[in-house]
């Protein structure tokens, strides 16, 4: 059996750009949610979002798009696009993996889930069209909303060259992006893959959607800190994110022969489906629990193995609910869950990159981050050990992740600390 | 644990020619062409006014019409053709067998017809005016989420997008599931509508589609030096993957094996492939790999052949680069001459295309194809009528936007 280990890690997400700041802000109690400027929220009962800092109010830690694409290209691409690109640059030159010759380029997958896409680009299309005539649209149009152009982009730059995968499956999209990827190693089709999620559509239409599904929190837009609070009683929605989560993962014979330093195993992952509802999870979380029982299958593990669980936790009152379920009838009380969207909300599609990158620095720095604002814990909660209020460190060999979406899809993914 | 068989064991259908795998078929091998008028909104602005868009379409018969009203059409399309699929392979999902049971259906572009709505609803009457449906009813992932609650489908739940490789994808990585045992059966697929304003001003806008407004059925026209780029297609295909024991055990009919899937990356520019078409050679080479056939095994192939000038090209150098001195025994053609390019549905139809090619012994037409393009001579492009052969194996291709192949290797069951 081919092993599948993490060489590169890169991120952007509402808590800055780059896995140390965000790490290090997170272990911190950072928030990323903000208050939204009001030209883009004025009529729209939610006015918070976790927004991507820019550079010029955030200098040690800002996005600075220029920095990764020149200025006449970035007309040509929605901001999801320009995200997974930056995510890119940092996780690649982290695992050092430049190939030059076709074989190995042939060898190198980039599977990038988005959950929306280009909701904005083609939102931004419509208005052209009603207002100018569809002969005005930009020859861009099409490339820049096509959600696989993210992953389309970061193999044209980087010169990849093997399989190129876009999974959509909401927000478990990234979770199976990075599953899709290490089945490709496993299987002997590639011997690289960079995978994982972006996500940028908070604007208005968005938003609306997101808002009309009852989704959203509205109660806490005067104090946006608070706002994503799962598992605390008094959440009533989640906190929409953008950004980007990439990871560079590798057939571990692979890495060590480049000299490239492992920095996690993937050792397990597991997806199904609830069929049972189009936006809401069933109570007891039974889909849930089979994805993470599928993947401590595949892994060959117990759950008495398994230290820390980074929830998908969204902070919506029924989601929440039916992990937690989901969680203590898997492991009961012996793993610490976080819930780290707490501090940087939902980023949809690119959540499962983002929690996963998350997941390996807590592996890697043994610690267990924080889950925000949760004052009160839902009842439901009771017999769980959730890491509140402050990091922990935690002696831990294994850590799973999960991500949940819309359609009922359920994904879980396991990795070991390298060492 | 060697590598699970797979089977196709359902197909389900909906195109401009027909709502149904009979009918479009029977339109496919009869060399008919799917074009009309554009009629579902006021096209005469564009540049391009025709398309191969589904006519007549009703849910009736699958699925209640109040439940499809909170639906973008391509989710329609896709629940169709799914259901059909489902119907056809005469799958029954037990308690035991649910959880390995699943579906992986995507679309290239998904609901931009309802984001254009929902935009216009936000703009002129306000956000609050928005459906509670408008997200489900619009992301891509919800004609799998929908099909896996209808049935009680508890298996691997995925949606794919890789532009116009989508459908090819979606099959492609459902039958690696079923391989490598995460699931028995998978239905498997891709839908799209495309065809909105912002769809068809957006791919107009990158001068993508042919103009020939006074000939729609003469616009798709594939290796012909009077091409001009390709027509939208709607529709959806759906195809019941089976892991071969249990197909036979349960006595399923068996339409072909999967053999072979492959990928591969342009890694080159965002809508244009080299001209000596290197990615979909690799992708081909690839699938022809994993089934383990000589290449001469290959009677027959599905082209991804849009009608674009490059891209047309490109193919063609593929085509006979990987089957070398073999390149004068296969028959080629695009059956997108007919119900244009289905985008992100594109290879799942393609692929039913391919089946029913082994099933009835015979190469669908590629029609209009009146002057054949010099660097796309020396290849059977099967012009204007369908050709009865022998036909053991045959190879689906797709290429999309942002670089990305993929190819699948369908085989006669032995």
């Amino acid at each position: 059996m081919r092993r599948v280990v993490v060489t590169g890690l890169g991120l952007v997400s509402p808590l800055g750009v780059g896995v140390e700041p965000n790490w290090a802000r997170l272990l911190n109690g950072q928030s990323g949610v903000r208050r939204l400027p009001e030209a883009t929220v004025s009529d729209l009962a939610v006015k918070i979002a976790g927004v991507v800092p820019d550079h010029l109010e955030d200098p040690e830690a800002g996005f600075n798009a220029d920095r990764f694409v020149p200025v006449k290209e970035q007309r040509k691409m929605d901001r999801f696009m320009l995200l997974a690109l930056a995510a890119a640059e940092e996780a690649v030159t982290q695992a050092g993996w430049h190939p030059k010759h076709a074989r190995e380029q042939e060898r190198t997958a980039t599977v990038i889930a988005s959950g929306v896409g280009g909701f904005p680009a083609i939102a931004a299309a419509v208005r052209t069209t009603d207002t100018r005539g569809a002969r005005r649209l930009s020859p861009f149009t099409v490339p820049s909303f096509l959600v696989n152009l993210a992953a389309g982009h970061v193999s044209i730059r980087h010169g990849y060259k093997g399989p190129i995968g876009a999974p959509v499956t909401a927000c478990a999209a990234s979770v199976q992006a990075i599953g899709d990827a290490a089945r490709m190693i496993r299987a002997d089709e590639v011997d690289v893959a960079i995978c994982g999620g972006a996500e940028a559509c908070i604007d208005t239409v968005s938003l609306g959607g997101f808002l009309a599904a009852r989704a959203l929190s509205t109660n806490f837009n005067d104090t946006p800190a608070q706002a994503s609070r799962p598992f605390d009683i008094a959440r009533d929605g989640f906190v929409m994110g953008e950004g980007a989560g990439l990871l560079v993962i590798e057939e571990l014979e692979h890495a060590l022969a480049r000299g490239a330093t492992p920095i996690a195993e993937i050792v397990g992952y597991g997806t199904t489906a609830d069929a049972y509802h189009i936006t809401s999870g069933p109570e007891d979380g039974s889909g849930a629990r089979r994805a993470m029982s599928n993947a401590l299958a595949q892994a060959k593990l117990s759950p008495v193995d398994i230290q820390h669980l980074n929830a998908h936790a969204t902070s919506t009152p029924l989601g929440d609910r039916g992990e937690l379920a989901a969680i203590k009838a898997t492991f009961g009380d012996r793993v610490a869950v976080s819930a780290t969207k707490s501090a940087t909300g939902h980023l949809l599609g690119a959540a499962g990159g983002l929690e996963a990158i998350l997941t390996i620095l807590a592996l890697r720095d043994q610690i267990a981050p924080p889950t925000l604002n949760l004052e009160n814990p839902d009842p439901a909660s009771e017999g769980l050990d959730l890491v509140r209020g402050t990091s922990r460190p935690l002696s831990m060999e294994h850590a799973i992740s999960n991500g949940f979406g819309f359609g009922g899809v359920n994904a879980s993914v396991i990795f070991r600390r390298w060492r | 644990m060697s590598r699970r068989r797979v089977v196709v064991t359902g197909l389900g259908m909906v195109s401009a020619l027909g709502n149904t795998v009979a009918d479009t078929w029977d339109g496919i091998v009869n060399g008919k062409s799917g074009m009309a008028p554009i009629t579902q909104f006021d096209a005469s602005a564009f540049t391009t006014q025709f398309s191969a868009s589904v006519k007549d379409f009703s849910v009736e018969g699958y699925y209640p019409v109040k439940d499809a009203r909170k639906m973008d059409p391509f989710i329609q399309f896709g629940m169709v053709a799914g259901i059909q699929a489902i119907r056809d392979a005469g799958l029954e999902v037990t308690e035991e067998d649910a959880p390995r049971m699943g579906l992986s259906i995507g679309s290239g572009i998904g609901g931009i017809g309802s984001i254009e709505d929902g935009t216009h609803t936000i703009d002129t009457k306000g956000p609050r005016r928005i459906s509670p449906f408008f997200v489900p009813g619009a992301i891509i992932n919800m004609i799998a989420g929908n099909l896996s609650i209808m049935y009680g489908m508890q298996g691997p739940n995925i949606a794919i997008t890789t532009a116009c490789t989508t459908g090819t994808h979606s099959i492609g990585f459902a039958a690696r599931m079923i391989m490598h045992g995460e699931a028995d059966v998978m239905v498997a697929g891709g839908a799209e509508m495309a065809t909105t304003p912002v769809g068809l001003g957006g791919f107009a806008a990158a001068r993508a589609l042919s103009t020939r407004n006074d000939d729609p059925k003469a616009a798709s026209r594939p290796w012909d030096k009077d091409r001009d780029g390709f027509v939208l297609g709607d529709g959806a295909g759906v195809l019941v993957l089976e892991e071969y024991e249990r197909a036979k055990a349960r006595g399923a009919k068996i339409y072909a094996e999967l053999v072979g899937f492959g990928m591969s990356g342009d890694a080159y520019h965002m809508t244009s492939p080299p001209e000596n078409g290197a990615g979909a050679a690799a992708s081909m080479r690839n699938a022809v790999k994993d089934a383990g056939i000589p290449v001469d095994a290959i009677n027959y192939i599905n082209a991804h052949g849009t009608s674009t000038q490059a891209g047309d090209r490109a193919e063609c150098q593929a085509v006979k680069s990987i089957m070398g001195s073999a390149v004068d025994q296969v028959a080629v053609s695009s059956t997108k001459s007919m119900i244009g390019h289905l985008l992100g549905a594109a290879g799942a139809v393609e692929a039913i295309f391919s089946v029913l090619a082994i099933r009835d012994q015979v190469a669908p037409p590629t029609i209009n194809l009146d002057n054949v393009d010099e660097d796309c001579r020396g290849v059977n492009l099967v012009p204007h009528t369908a050709q009865e052969m022998a036909i053991d194996a045959v190879l689906s291709n797709s290429f999309g936007f942002g670089g990305t192949n993929g190819s699948l290797l369908f085989r006669k069951v032995t």
